[in-house]
């Protein structure tokens, strides 16, 4: 299960102006290839704006691409029907950003997690009883217990609605998992323990993650190969051990500085400190 | 004169439930030049005891049971709803974290700067540089002129046509330094923010940072930071206080709590933080670090 993402543009049409017109058009990903390898980590940073999302939408055909194609298994999936994309669909799930708007306020977690199962019963074929015994599986997976099953979102904290939102991506039993800064609106020590779970998750299940943040200690944490976008553009890609020690570009190095290190000695504002 | 002295504060909420103490005795200390961290997890008291410096906390749900906020040697827990008035936004300002919720999209960035300008103008002319007995035009226009330059030191640029743009044309790193803006109109002796760059992205972050410390250095003020990222707090804080659950674990000069923390809670804050160096498997959850006492 390889993705290979070649030469995507994608260009959004600018507001209209008048009867005809319209102003000038964005740019929002300009030739970005990049090949994810099975059962590995592909990180994806850059700072909001940069187009981070927008290729995460385009791989899920939520967007129509401008340009290039996105293969996956060598098929391209911008040309599948929509019978084939909701098939594939089951095999490539994702993880929102903020855990307090991806979950519906009125289903109980249980609802959640198999939403997904019944939606894809074609592909999964569970009967009820069967889905409920593989809810309770999947939140026992993610660290959650048996009676959080009937309870709605509101009753969780952060850390563990992000859990729900791991557990549903995961219903379907999917190959590749796309994370859409699954962390940043958690509390560091809480993202701690999530960025564990996720990693335990992929040794046991053997799955392939697309991992886009803003953070880079985060990347370099759960990522084995990270591209850095700037504008639509990609600046620089390879292997995380190689992007951290030896950045090639400016960008990719000013983001390094900007990492807060809890280590005091290493704080750009202690040499004019006040302390 | 110590600027703040926060003494033995004891807060308790109401709730359907019935009423839970939130913060269990807290001290802190705050003199001019220093920037103390506050750090905690979610729910840990850390943004109620920011509040409850400028008294922003309604009672009820909220009630003090014990203690005193002493601000330049004012109680400000026994002060009149006039005097906290005048004390807020003039002598403490007030960031908060989501710089969205924060500005109001139907005005002007300028009409809501100058709006807070004419209010520390009002109660204090010298902010705005006029002397009293200044006119209402005078005042307005000197509001304006002290909006625009607060602006352009924040940083924005074009500052006095920005002023002109609606909050939803400014992009998240923009407008927290609006509010930044809008802070330090009043010239307040102490800023408290809490969680001002949670929101932002680490370029926009440092950016931020850089902007609070150059504002200590420059007018002597105290900060009091609210955050949950000591890697926030040891870039920049010259004192951190640790809080778990309403209570402060340890507090002391950044060097010595976070390079010898007494405290195995602040150990394992400081696991928890990803950095540039951290292998697989050596970032570690606070889960189970502390003992679950009934509080």
């Amino acid at each position: 299960m390889s993705l290979d993402i070649r030469n995507v543009t994608k260009i959004f049409p600018g507001p209209r102006q008048g009867f005809f017109g319209r102003s000038e058009s964005f740019t929002a990903l300009d030739n970005v290839s990049l090949s994810i390898r099975k059962g590995a980590s592909f990180g994806l940073v850059g700072e909001s704006g940069s187009g981070k999302t927008t290729l995460t939408r385009c791989v899920l055909r939520l967007e129509t691409l401008s340009a290039g194609h996105i293969l996956f298994d060598g098929a391209d999936i911008h040309k599948l029907t929509p019978l084939e994309m909701r098939r594939l669909r089951s095999r490539l799930q994702i993880v929102f950003q903020d855990p307090y708007a991806s979950l519906d306020p009125r289903m109980t977690i249980h609802d959640i997690v198999a939403e997904p199962l019944v939606i894809h019963g074609d592909v999964v074929r569970l009967n009820t009883r069967q889905r409920t015994e593989r809810v309770l599986e999947l939140l026992l997976q993610v660290g959650l217990r048996s009676e959080h099953m009937f309870r709605y979102p509101h009753e969780f904290s952060g850390g563990q609605r992000q859990r729900i939102g791991i557990a549903r991506a995961l219903a379907v039993r999917p190959e590749f998992l796309i994370l859409d800064e699954p962390t940043s609106a958690l509390d560091v020590s809480v993202q701690a323990d999530v960025l564990n779970l996720l990693h335990r998750l992929q040794e046991e299940l053997g799955l392939t993650y697309f991992f886009i943040s803003h953070d880079l200690g985060v990347i370099r944490y759960i990522c084995d190969d990270v591209a850095v976008i700037y504008r639509g553009k990609l600046v620089e890609q390879g292997p995380v051990a190689e992007i951290f020690d030896h950045p090639k570009s400016d960008y990719t190095r000013m983001l390094l500085d900007a990492m807060p290190d809890p280590d005091p000695d290493h704080s750009p504002f202690r040499n004019q400190a006040i302390a | 004169m110590t600027l703040l002295d926060i003494r033995n504060l004891n807060l308790a909420m109401r709730s359907y439930e019935g009423e839970t103490q939130i913060l269990h005795g807290i001290d802190l200390k705050i003199e001019r030049g220093e920037i103390w961290g506050m750090v905690g997890e979610t729910g840990s008291g850390k943004s109620l005891t920011g509040l409850s410096v400028s008294r922003l906390i309604p009672s009820p749900p909220g009630r003090y049971l014990a203690g005193s906020i002493e601000f330049q040697g004012k109680d400000v827990l026994k002060a009149t709803d006039k005097e906290m008035r005048a004390l807020r936004g003039r002598h403490i300002g007030m960031i908060f974290q989501d710089p969205t919720t924060n500005l109001n999209p139907a005005f002007r960035i300028g009409t809501q700067l100058v709006d807070v300008a004419l209010h520390a103008g009002h109660a204090d002319p010298s902010v705005l540089g006029l002397s009293g007995g200044a006119s209402r035009g005078d005042l307005k226009r000197a509001a304006r002129r002290v909006a625009v330059e607060m602006l352009d030191k924040v940083g924005i640029p074009k500052a006095a046509e920005r002023i002109h743009d609606y909050p939803h044309q400014f992009s998240g790193g923009m407008r927290q330094r609006v509010l930044i803006a809008m802070a330090m109109i009043g010239k307040p002796d102490l800023l408290i923010a809490d969680e001002p760059t949670t929101a932002l992205d680490v370029s926009v972050q440092a950016q931020i940072l850089r902007l609070i410390h150059d504002l200590v250095a420059e007018r002597n003020i105290g900060v009091l930071l609210i955050t949950h990222n000591l890697g926030v707090v040891a870039q920049i804080c010259s004192h951190v206080a640790v809080m778990y659950r309403g209570r402060i674990l340890e507090a002391g000069p950044v060097g010595d709590v976070l390079k010898r923390p007494s405290h195995s809670y602040t150990q394992a804050l400081l696991n928890s933080v990803p950095t540039a160096h951290t292998k697989r498997g050596e970032l570690k959850g606070l889960s189970g670090v502390m003992p679950e006492t009934a509080a």
